[in-house]
């Protein structure tokens, strides 16, 4: 873990006066604080195109990436299950031309299986200071509101807790021939969201949307971190 | 560890066990807050000495009223302050030099109205608190203990028999109504303490205070906002550990209400925060006062454990069906008793109609106490049942009493059957809960209502918690599961909510 790290990405963000780190920035907190995060990088020009193409591997995803693209799927930015690199070169002209500004690109992703979608987040109350969000992930998040909320810091037995809340508790388990999830990675990855509120006050907001459990382990796929 | 301990110079027991109290604006008219609180302790039986102020002077129900604070000859350990709003910080100060440990404010006009003035004027009351006198309030009823006879108001009829229930409220009218509710229903206070608008003493402390209090071992209470929230989860924590806090938060939104980018944040409400700072703490969020004082019923009079496997005994609509949904929304079992038992059961019952089963209809409602006695040691002997409950049919005995030509409240057996079921509790070691069920309440069955209150009475008086319905008790034992239940279970898959 390397809060130093994370501290530095978050500082330069709101010397520039932005108010959210990209996708790019959000995971590099995400793993300075040990929370596993896709194998990803950050493409500016199409000359480094093959060479990132190469050392992800093919079937991948490219993602539109900008400090000012909350939700890349309603704009369009999102290419899924790129096989070739004439597919991966196709995708990255589409998607470049539509984003601009300081530290856009295109995010070059190793593509992660597994049906389990979750979330987690983290919100900011007035009188209880940062909470952690876990639920179910993906469009369920919105549509079900399957949640449960606890103050950081967390203990363990918290973390726990909020997983046997939701009413999708089962999804965790071993169903339909897949591997029950890893609980104790997920209770530290949630315990890691609240410390990530604990540490930083100019971190208003977190949402990790999906956490997908890739075999027993979850994995941090999308992220946002809005800042204050 | 927390913030736990209250500050140590405040002398809870001046304040709640005053030998000697100052009221702040007493009318020799006789009306006003201040001649009304007056008169609630005299009614009340307070022991103590009155001490009475009004710069008017006079008598009030012959006793002298004094044109000044200062004039009072003695120092006195609570005033209470029924003033207009302007003049609170002058007595407020006046009781502090007297030497008085607290202060409760009875008056209104400050931070509730929202004006300048009256924010200032609490500033002022806080200023002066914090120079060394403690104050509950403004804009409050006042402190009821049983114990020393100090009431709130409007509280001259208010039980003097002391229980386990502690109440912290920042309504007036929710502390008042608690108490009185908790009165009808047999139900014993420690403290019940309205703090208004908290500009002193408010839940944080008082949670504290209850915390370590050896008369208080249910606490309630009814919060609006609270001051700090970080010292107010580290209090709870702590103090749910070893005793239920029972929470009513009022005014809670679903929506979150800034502006957001996140998910998280736009459902991340009051709705669910608080929700989650409860479990988080295993106090007990309860939606209305009446699930509150149901839950406290059950947490004064049930033994310290969760309650899982019951057995259900009684008759009327449709029993079973409805025993065994209210039972399952509440994760709980009526466990079928094998043949044996059963026919054990059936032998003691009149036959056709009535089942030894779990749950277990009587079929008539004219069963003999003593053999509903008998049924419940015998059904006590399933190694499984943890808790029974006894459906009484008491209604019924209406018809009794016409064709008898008396009185309902003579012919109904309830005094037989407190008696029995409190042998019952002795012999077998498991606690009983009665449902009062009476769908005569109308104009025309004020006789049954008021033998149902008796009833109610009877079983109080025997540590026998009563009900008026099935769904609304098993809705308070799952309260009590929560929270002894709540403290075992650490293992993350395939536990059901609790």
């Amino acid at each position: 873990m390397n809060q130093q790290t994370a501290a530095q990405i978050v500082d330069r963000a709101r010397r520039e006066g932005r108010s959210a780190l990209s996708e790019y920035e959000s995971k590099q907190v995400l793993a300075a604080y040990g929370i596993p995060v896709t194998r990803e990088i950050l493409v500016e020009d199409s000359g480094e195109l093959d060479k990132a193409t190469g050392e992800i591997g093919f079937p991948l995803v490219m993602k539109g990436c900008s400090p000012e693209l909350a939700h890349k799927t309603e704009k369009n930015l999102v290419r899924v299950d790129l096989r070739s690199r004439e597919e991966a070169a196709r995708a990255f002209e589409e998607i470049r031309g539509q984003v601009s500004g300081a530290g856009g690109g295109v995010l070059v992703q190793e593509m992660v299986s597994g049906r389990r979608e979750l979330v987690a987040g983290m919100t900011r109350d007035p009188q209880f200071g940062p909470c952690v969000m876990f639920g179910l992930g993906g469009i369920f998040t919105e549509i079900l509101e399957d949640i449960a909320f606890r103050k950081a810091p967390l203990e363990k037995t918290d973390a726990l807790a909020m997983m046997r809340e939701i009413k999708g508790h089962r999804i965790l388990g071993g169903v339909r021939g897949m591997e029950a999830a890893d609980t104790d990675m997920l209770a530290d990855l949630l315990i890691q969201v609240g410390q990530i509120g604990t540490d930083m006050d100019a971190v208003t907001e977190i949402d990790i949307n999906p956490v997908i459990i890739c075999g027993s382990r979850p994995r941090a796929v999308d992220a946002l971190i809005a800042l204050g | 560890m927390t913030k736990y301990a209250s500050e140590p110079d405040t002398d809870f027991e001046r304040i709640f066990n005053p030998e000697k109290i100052a009221v702040i604006g007493a009318s020799s008219k006789g009306t006003g807050f201040g001649s009304g609180m007056f008169f609630a302790l005299q009614d009340i039986g307070y022991q103590g000495e009155i001490f009475l102020v009004n710069p008017k002077g006079g008598t009030l129900a012959g006793h002298k009223i004094y044109e000044s604070i200062a004039q009072i000859p003695e120092t006195f350990d609570l005033a209470v302050i029924a003033v207009t709003a302007a003049a609170v910080p002058r007595a407020l100060e006046a009781c502090r030099k007297k030497g008085a440990a607290a202060a409760e404010i009875l008056s209104s006009g400050f931070k509730e109205l929202g004006t300048a003035e009256g924010l200032a004027l609490e500033e002022q009351i806080r200023e002066i608190a914090a120079q060394g006198i403690r104050v509950i309030g403004p804009n409050c009823f006042g402190i009821y203990c049983p114990q020393s006879g100090l009431t709130m108001l409007p509280g001259a009829d208010l039980s003097r028999t002391t229980g386990p229930v502690a109440v912290c409220s920042q309504s007036g009218g929710m502390a008042v109504d608690f108490a009185n509710t908790g009165k009808s229903m047999g139900l014993g206070f420690s403290k019940v303490v309205s703090f208004g608008n908290g500009a002193d003493l408010r839940e944080t402390e008082l949670l504290a205070f209850f915390g370590q209090d050896p008369q208080t071992r249910v606490i309630n209470m009814y919060i609006e906002g609270v001051a700090d929230g970080e010292a107010f989860f580290d209090t709870l924590k702590n103090v749910a550990r070893r005793k239920p806090v029972i929470v009513l938060k009022g005014g809670l939104s679903s929506a979150g209400s800034r502006a957001v980018l996140s998910h998280t944040a736009s459902m991340g409400g009051s709705r669910a925060i608080w929700r989650a700072i409860l479990k988080q703490a295993n106090a007990l969020q309860v939606s209305d006062m009446g699930e509150m004082v149901r839950a406290s019923l059950a947490f004064a009079r049930l033994p310290a454990r969760s309650y899982k496997n019951l057995c259900v005994l009684g008759g009327g609509g449709a029993l079973g069906v409805s025993a065994a949904d209210a039972a399952e929304k509440y994760h709980m079992q009526i466990p079928p008793f094998d043949s044996g038992l059963r026919e054990r059961i059936e032998k003691l019952l009149p036959r056709p109609g009535s089942s030894g089963g779990n749950p277990v209809d009587v079929a008539n409602p004219y069963v003999a106490p003593e053999v509903l006695e008998q049924v419940l040691c015998l059904a006590a002997k399933d190694a499984r049942i943890d808790l029974q409950v006894l459906i009484t049919l008491f209604h019924h005995y209406k018809n009794t009493a016409a064709m008898a030509g008396k009185p309902v409240r003579e012919v109904t057996p309830f005094a037989e059957l407190a008696r029995r079921v409190e042998n019952t509790v002795q012999k077998t070691g498991k606690p009983v809960v009665v449902i009062l069920n009476n769908p005569k309440r109308g104009t025309d069955h004020l006789d049954v209502v008021e033998m149902m209150e008796q009833a109610r009475r009877e079983f109080a008086d025997r540590g026998i918690p009563a009900f008026d319905d099935l769904a609304e008790a098993l809705e308070a034992i799952a309260h009590v599961n929560a929270y002894y239940g709540g403290k075992t279970h650490e293992s993350a898959n395939g536990c059901p909510n609790r």
